[in-house]
């Protein structure tokens, strides 16, 4: 899997041009509320709620496009196209796989931050 | 400055959002992540633009829209939605709630920036615009009451005119306007209206200066000629107020003109029927009546009130509108406190 694959800052730099450690802090926010809406989705998907974790799906789907996550984006919003037909099949792979992709977003923010700051 | 609200319950978004926000020349960026805290806020701070996501625990960004819309002063407010999916259902009936116009994520922040600075100017020039337009009402209305004052002036002077020639009949204007003034009151008459009714009426009887005090103080029966001299008098006051723009003397003329037509149109001078008297003139020509009843004339004594009141109802439908005639019964403590104020000399 390629970097780029797993981050596009372009529009970020966009946004924030030289300010480096905005795009830090936006990215570790992303992180942190991330994991806390992963444990949302697990949890929903614990009690067999397809459309909570459609839900829960939708909006991490959301926040990682904005950031250009694009490993996040992509599983999630496949989680949430299987969900939002009340289809459960196949989700605890994608799950462990949108856990995985965090994991390695994680890693890239890590090795951004040591890159600029 | 510019005030955006922001609402979205990802932090990250909200962040992001702001950040773009800050680019926007004279913007700040008010952000929250309750849809409830964002509305509470909105009540009474001055918003520009708002910019809401669609998926919402607390609220859905459509219900944001219509309890937002819903605030005083925030139907004008462009809303800008942001949406996961370009699911057109969602935007139709955002679009029905109020939305302006929306932004799919990942969003692009030129575009962002370019719709929020277009609304952000159409919202501040329609503002200004309203601005300038009450700034001009009011100062209309301060004109208007320039030009009234002066209009009253002339009222008066003439009122003058007629207290230093017949102080009585003077009394009996003033008496009647307040009757009159009171009536229009019970009838639910405009305020602006009823205080030009109460002026106007004031010198609704001007044109009885025409009048030689040989025939008007005559205690006997007129001749044909003494009476068509004396029905002279509504068309000698309302020349008076001829060629006037001013409403304030066109009421008068109509007033001096119009009351002692009567609703079954055997009057004078016009023999006008129904509503074909205008409405002033109808109030004048019951209060005229009651005020002229109950005072004394050279040819008799006069009337108590009740009796005065009975003799008015007879003229019910024929002579007068019935529905004033009720609401001269209804003013009748304003009535008689004016009558106190102004007792008629010859009476009193």
């Amino acid at each position: 899997m390629s970097e780029r694959a797993i981050l596009d800052l372009s529009r970020l730099h966009e946004i924030f041009e030289d300010d480096e450690a905005g795009i830090v802090e936006l990215l570790e926010l992303a992180l942190g509320t991330g994991q806390r809406h992963v444990r949302q989705l697990r949890e929903a998907l614990g009690a067999g709620d397809a459309a909570s974790v459609a839900r829960a799906a939708h909006g991490i789907k959301g926040s990682a496009s904005n950031i250009g996550a694009l490993e996040v984006t992509r599983i999630s919003a496949e989680i949430e196209e299987r969900t939002r037909n009340a289809q459960l099949d196949g989700v605890t792979n994608l799950a462990a796989e949108l856990e995985g992709a965090y994991a390695t977003l994680g890693e890239r923010v890590r090795s951004y931050r040591a890159e600029v700051l | 400055m510019n005030q955006v609200l922001v609402v979205d319950d990802h932090e990250t978004n909200l962040k992001l959002y702001a950040r773009v926000v800050t680019q926007i020349p004279g913007s700040s960026s008010n952000a929250f992540t309750s849809a409830k805290s964002a509305l509470r806020w909105a009540e009474t701070n001055d918003v520009s633009l708002v910019l809401v996501d669609q998926e919402m625990p607390e609220l859905s960004g459509i219900d944001f829209i219509r309890a937002f819309r819903e605030l005083r002063g925030r139907g004008d407010v462009p809303i800008i939605m942001i949406t996961g999916t370009p699911d057109k259902e969602v935007r139709r009936s955002a679009v029905q709630s109020g939305a302006s116009a929306f932004l799919t994520k990942p969003v692009d922040p030129v575009e962002f920036i370019a719709l929020a600075q277009n609304f952000m100017v159409m919202h501040n020039l329609k503002r200004d615009a309203l601005v300038r337009a009450e700034n001009l009402q009011t100062q209309l209305r301060a004109l208007q009451s320039v030009i009234d004052a002066k209009d009253a002036e002339v009222i008066e002077t003439l009122e003058r005119v007629m207290e230093v020639r017949d102080q009585r009949l003077a009394d009996h204007c003033k008496r009647t306007a307040l009757y009159a003034e009171a009536i229009a009151r019970k009838l639910r008459i405009a305020s602006q209206d009823v205080a030009r009714i109460a002026l106007a009426a004031r010198v609704h009887d001007i044109g009885k200066l025409s009048i030689p005090d040989r025939t008007l103080l005559k205690p006997t029966r007129l001749s044909d000629a003494e009476r068509r001299t004396v029905q002279g008098h509504p068309a000698a006051g309302a020349a008076l107020f001829r060629e006037r723009e001013s409403p304030l003397l066109n009421l008068a003329a109509q007033i001096a003109l119009g009351h002692h037509e009567r609703l079954d149109g055997r009057g004078y001078p016009g023999g006008l029927k129904g509503e074909q008297i205008p409405y002033a003139a109808r109030i004048v020509a019951v209060a005229d009546a009651f005020s002229a009843l109950t005072s004394q004339r050279p040819y008799r004594e006069a009337l108590s009130v009740g009796l005065a009141l009975d003799e008015i109802e007879r003229g019910a439908g024929d002579h007068f509108e019935p529905r004033i005639i009720t609401a001269l019964r209804d003013a009748m403590p304003e009535v008689l406190e004016a009558r106190a104020r102004y007792p008629d000399l010859a009476s009193a």
